[in-house]
């Protein structure tokens, strides 16, 4: 079967580009956060839209091939995380008026870009079609589920580096442009929450759609049973600061755990195991 | 046309001999009017603050030079077994013009980049507008300096991040709390320290601030000046340690107030949710086997130092900005005193346009109507305007070197046969 990317000149450049854009968008980020250049302050916000706005019209583009419909396969994943990562940042730093993690979170979905990138070159069909508002909802809610995660895992880990500076005594760049650590701590929280809402969507949306499919998913397949872990973990994060009186450096150590955990999961069953679930498309 | 300035500051004198020489409000305009008066000066200002006592003057004399005004100063204090010469620096010309965008922008400060300056440069020029000694030069002179220090405050890190311990210790709080009038503050000591530090953090917005202290009556005084209102008995507080989230001490005493125990037990009664203890005590208050427990932050002055080192060496860091602004500003300044040179000449050939205008015009004065006359004086006008139009932009134009200055006017005199120049102009 030919590549599609390849036949089609206007998706190829966008696939091209995309990455591109996001590497520029994280340089734009960096310089600003390290360097503090006035240029670069001014020209990361438009950057990171453009790249959003791009990133949408490139996924556009490929749905349309098949009526734009969602399709999985290992290429489209990780594109989709990277722009839901995207777009959750921009939501926060719209909202909270805070670009001092943007380098962090956009470099993470560069990473993201460009592994899609890599993959789009050994890409040989948009993989299984689906249709239907329940396995749509299933595969949105997944990835802004891992992109919440993601984010989690990541304030979790500027968490600790900050908190490490100023048991330490070191007052250096991180410690002068980190948020502080009550407004790291929030949005750690809201992550986990809004992290295991869209897990729990996940699920709910998978079982529905299994019945109106009339499909039988074996229950011990590998994707549900890491969905099922991931959700059931992240639930009991939710509940461990409350309910045990778990401080936040701790929640942060196992959110930076489960973070990788899932990653490494994630990352060897898309290449193990390409099909969705072992269904028929 | 010169400008000088001389004067003692913490780079060039002791704090002894600068207290000497310092000069009040009061006498500040009695020495400026002085200066003018007896015919030494021309324009006169004087910056004096705790760290440095500066004479600008524009001389109206050619004896009035560096020498002359030390020597009047030191008179005028009545300071001469203290003070000496050598406690002065000199300044020239375009030499004064750096050093005084140099001080207001807060680049010479004792503190690199403290914001009193600038208002005390203001207070000098307000002082000398006042009695009447601050001509157009020291006007422009004073007025680049305040927008050299605005565009260093607005495009440059100079004037950022604390440089205080009690400053420093707030900066350190709002890292750890994102929102500090939601937290709740111990003040334990109300002497000085303790009362700077209460009025820093009560600046950044905490408002529940309770104050204890050995002496009851000034805990009270000092919660009312904030308006607070709030104290603890100074027997009594430590039942209450787990209720605070920063607590500062800065009390004088050889013991521990607070110990690693009495702490681990207030910290699982808040059940480790984090705490700052902001130790401005020395010797120190606080254990420093607290600083072991979770969650807490225990910062002595030490540590609080290392935030006032990594400032001040960021603030180190923008002095290349804040030159290129100084150096910029100096250029538009030397500029400007270049065109004051060209100005006469200006004048006197604009005066003798006109008078040849009205030479000619009054030969027709009876020889045509009243409206044609006019009309003639109109034309004549505009005629004028166009002629002297290019002669006056080629002698305004910006000039690098005061150098080619005399050449350009004598261009001009030559050309248009002017008179010789008023000299005290030049």
């Amino acid at each position: 079967m030919a590549n599609i990317f390849f036949e089609n000149n206007i998706l190829f450049a966008l696939t091209q580009i995309v990455p591109l854009l996001y590497l520029a968008t994280t340089v734009l980020y960096g310089i600003h956060f390290f360097r503090e250049t006035p240029l670069a302050g001014t020209m990361k916000q438009p950057a990171l839209i453009l790249t959003v706005v791009t990133h949408v019209a490139d996924l556009g583009l490929l749905t349309s091939m098949e009526g734009y419909r969602l399709s999985y396969s290992a290429y489209n994943l990780m594109s989709m995380v990277a722009l839901t990562l995207a777009i959750t940042y921009m939501f926060i730093e719209f909202t909270t008026k805070s670009d001092k993690t943007g380098f962090f979170v956009i470099a993470f979905a560069t990473v993201s870009a460009m592994f899609s990138s890599f993959l789009s070159a050994y890409s040989t069909g948009t993989g299984p079609v689906f249709s239907g508002l329940g396995i749509g909802i299933h595969l949105i809610a997944s990835i802004f589920g891992f992109s919440a995660v993601a984010i989690a895992g990541l304030y979790s880990g500027l968490y600790l580096v900050l908190f490490r500076q100023i048991r330490l005594n070191r007052f250096g760049l991180l410690f002068q442009r980190l948020p502080n650590l009550e407004a790291i701590e929030l949005l750690i929280m809201h992550a986990v929450g809004f992290g295991f809402f869209f897990l729990s969507v996940t699920i709910m949306a998978g079982v529905l759609e299994q019945r109106v499919l009339n499909e039988t998913i074996n229950l011990l397949e590998p994707k549900l049973i890491t969905l099922v872990i991931i959700w059931l973990l992240y639930g009991i994060s939710l509940l461990i600061k409350p309910l045990f009186g778990w401080d936040i450096k701790h929640m942060a150590v196992l959110l930076i755990a489960l973070f990788v955990l899932i990653t490494t999961l994630l990352f060897i069953m898309s290449l193990m195991t390409p099909s969705f679930h072992g269904l028929r498309f | 046309m010169n400008i000088i300035s001389v004067g003692v500051n913490h780079k060039t004198a002791p704090i002894e001999i600068r207290e000497r020489i310092a000069l009040s409000e009061v006498q500040n305009k009695e020495f400026v009017t002085d200066l003018i008066s007896s015919g030494l000066a021309s324009e006169a200002m004087v910056v004096s603050t705790c760290n440095r006592t500066e004479l600008y003057v524009v001389p109206a004399m050619s004896e009035v030079n560096c020498d002359y005004l030390k020597e009047y100063l030191i008179a005028y204090k009545d300071a001469r077994k203290e003070v000496r010469p050598e406690h002065f620096f000199n300044r020239f010309y375009c030499g004064t013009a750096r050093h005084l965008f140099e001080v207001s922008s807060a680049i010479d400060s004792l503190v690199l980049g403290e914001g009193q300056i600038l208002g005390q440069v203001k207070d000098a020029y307000r002082i000398a507008a006042e009695v009447g000694t601050a001509g157009i030069l020291l006007t422009r002179l004073c007025h680049t300096a305040f927008s050299v220090a605005k565009k260093v405050k607005t495009k440059t890190k100079l004037m950022e991040g604390a440089v205080s311990v009690s400053y420093a210790a707030v900066e350190l709080a709002q890292k750890i709390f994102s929102n500090l009038s939601m937290k709740k503050v111990l003040l334990i000591g109300a002497g000085e320290t303790g009362e700077l530090a209460a009025k820093h953090i009560y600046a950044k917005n905490a408002r529940n601030i309770v104050i204890t202290n050995r002496t009851l009556s000034k805990a009270e005084a000092l919660a009312e000046e904030l308006g607070t209102n709030k104290v603890l008995p100074y027997e009594t507080y430590k039942e209450h340690l787990h209720e605070f989230d920063i607590i500062i001490t800065a009390v004088s005493t050889k013991e521990y107030i607070l110990t690693e125990s009495e702490m681990q037990q207030s910290m699982t009664r808040r059940r480790l949710k984090p705490v700052i203890i902001l130790d401005l005590g020395l010797p120190r208050n606080v254990d420093p086997e607290i600083s072991k427990l979770q969650n807490m932050f225990l910062k002595d002055i030490d540590a609080l130092k290392h935030i006032i080192d990594s400032n001040l060496d960021r603030r180190r860091a923008e002095l290349p900005k804040v030159n290129a602004i100084i150096d910029e500003e100096l250029v538009a300044f030397g500029q400007w005193i270049n065109t004051l040179k060209v100005r006469p000449t200006i004048v006197d050939l604009q005066s003798k346009f006109i008078e040849i205008k009205e030479k000619e015009l009054e030969r027709y004065r009876h020889k045509v109507s009243e409206e044609e006359l006019k009309r003639m004086e109109h034309l004549t006008d505009r005629i004028l305007k166009k002629i002297l139009h290019h002669p006056i932009k080629m002698l305004k134009a910006p000039i690098d070197t005061a150098d080619n200055i005399p050449s350009k006017v004598n261009l001009v005199r030559n050309i248009f046969d002017l008179e010789e120049p008023n000299q005290s102009l030049q």
